[in-house]
């Protein structure tokens, strides 16, 4: 078991606002992307890859992950069981937690432009980056 | 949130705004003295009895997902804790609170009593230990209490519970009635005709959960 222990100095009592850009060196567009081949070699490269700033892979800026409901687009956990991949895996993740309903099914779009989809891709923001919330223009 | 890692057993522990704004107090209340455990992000449509390669691999697909890091707001997370129901419980029980949605006018009061249905072999009971109700945005509300309840829990969760304050944190208070009034505050709705939150109720003995939208019209 892993853990860190809560010390004295990870406590800071301050009540300052702070607001910063979304990417770190508070660059408020992020135009570089870099991944690591060590990691989609490994085995979370199967869910998802860490995109970072610099080539020195040093403060990730989000993870991307791709989601589809058949399994397609990754390699099945055990070829004796065809479709049950990690995108499959991804896919029902993020339907539990977002639609809160295994049968239910993801929709984009509004009024007469409405698309069900089988797939999408995930881009989800490392929480050191939000802070406490991402604001509606942050992601560019 | 990104991902954890999940080669190794992690235990990634954050404040939530709520908890936040209890240590910003320094007033020695912080304490954590309960944890509880949910799986909000799990689907169980992937766990796989007919596996071919034995029971070691039903659970193959929920086993090897990578979990997402914690999230910081208490309204959107911990949604589906976990509880112990006796044993052979055929249904779960479900919350009826008597209302779909509140809507009340500025000023306007409401009680509302919960109750559980298909809990413990009645079809509608009042739980023993009561309801905890949370409100998202406590500045909606003058008044927000619970009554009912006696314990030390409960006690110390409806002090102060009539306010309206400066920051939109969620308030939790505890009872088998809850109160609530309306805010009377103007500057709360800026242009909008409305303001929203949510209203999340929790049975403590069945840990049964329904939320339900509030919003407050502006009347001046």
């Amino acid at each position: 078991m892993s853990f860190k222990r809560f010390e004295a100095d990870d406590f800071v009592v301050s009540s300052d606002a702070i607001t910063s850009t979304l990417w770190s060196t508070d660059a408020p567009i992020l135009t570089e992307f870099y991944t690591s081949s060590v990691q989609a070699a490994g085995s979370s490269g199967n869910f998802y890859l860490s995109v970072y700033q610099t080539s020195s892979l040093t403060n990730t800026q989000f993870d991307i992950s791709y989601a589809d409901s058949k399994g397609s687009g990754s390699e099945d956990y055990n070829t004796v069981v065809p479709g049950k991949s990690p995108s499959l895996s991804s896919y029902g993740q993020y339907r539990a937690l977002i639609l809160e309903d295994e049968n239910k099914s993801f929709t984009f779009g509004v009024d007469n432009n409405v698309l069900t989809t089988e797939n999408f891709w995930v881009l989800s923001m490392e929480r050191a980056r939000y802070k406490e919330s991402l604001f509606p223009g942050s992601k560019n | 949130m990104g991902y954890l890692n999940n080669q190794v057993v992690t235990v990634d522990a954050i404040l939530t705004k709520k908890g936040r704004e209890a240590m910003a107090k320094n007033d020695g209340s912080f304490r954590i003295t309960q944890f509880s455990l949910a799986d909000d992000e799990i689907d169980y449509t992937l766990y796989n009895p007919t596996h071919p390669s034995g029971s070691a691999f039903y659970g193959e697909a929920i086993d090897n997902m990578p979990l997402l890091e914690a999230f910081p707001d208490e309204t959107q997370t911990m949604k589906y804790q976990l509880t112990t129901l006796p044993r052979g419980t055929a249904k779960l029980p479900v919350l009826d609170l008597g209302y779909s949605a509140i809507t009340l006018k500025q000023g306007a009061s409401l009680a509302i009593t919960p109750q559980t249905l298909s809990y413990l072999g009645n079809a509608q009971t009042y739980e023993t230990s009561g309801y905890s109700a949370t409100i998202s945005d406590v500045r909606l509300l003058s008044t927000y209490t619970g009554v009912g309840v006696n314990t030390d829990a409960a006690t110390s969760s409806n002090v102060n519970a009539t306010t309206t304050i400066g920051t939109n944190v969620s308030k939790t208070i505890i009872g088998t009635q809850i109160n609530l009034r309306a805010t009377t505050i103007n500057t709360l709705f800026g242009s909008n005709a409305s303001i929203a939150a949510t209203l999340t109720v929790v049975g403590l003995d069945s840990g049964a959960r329904l939320t339900i939208p509030v919003t407050i019209t502006q009347t001046t």
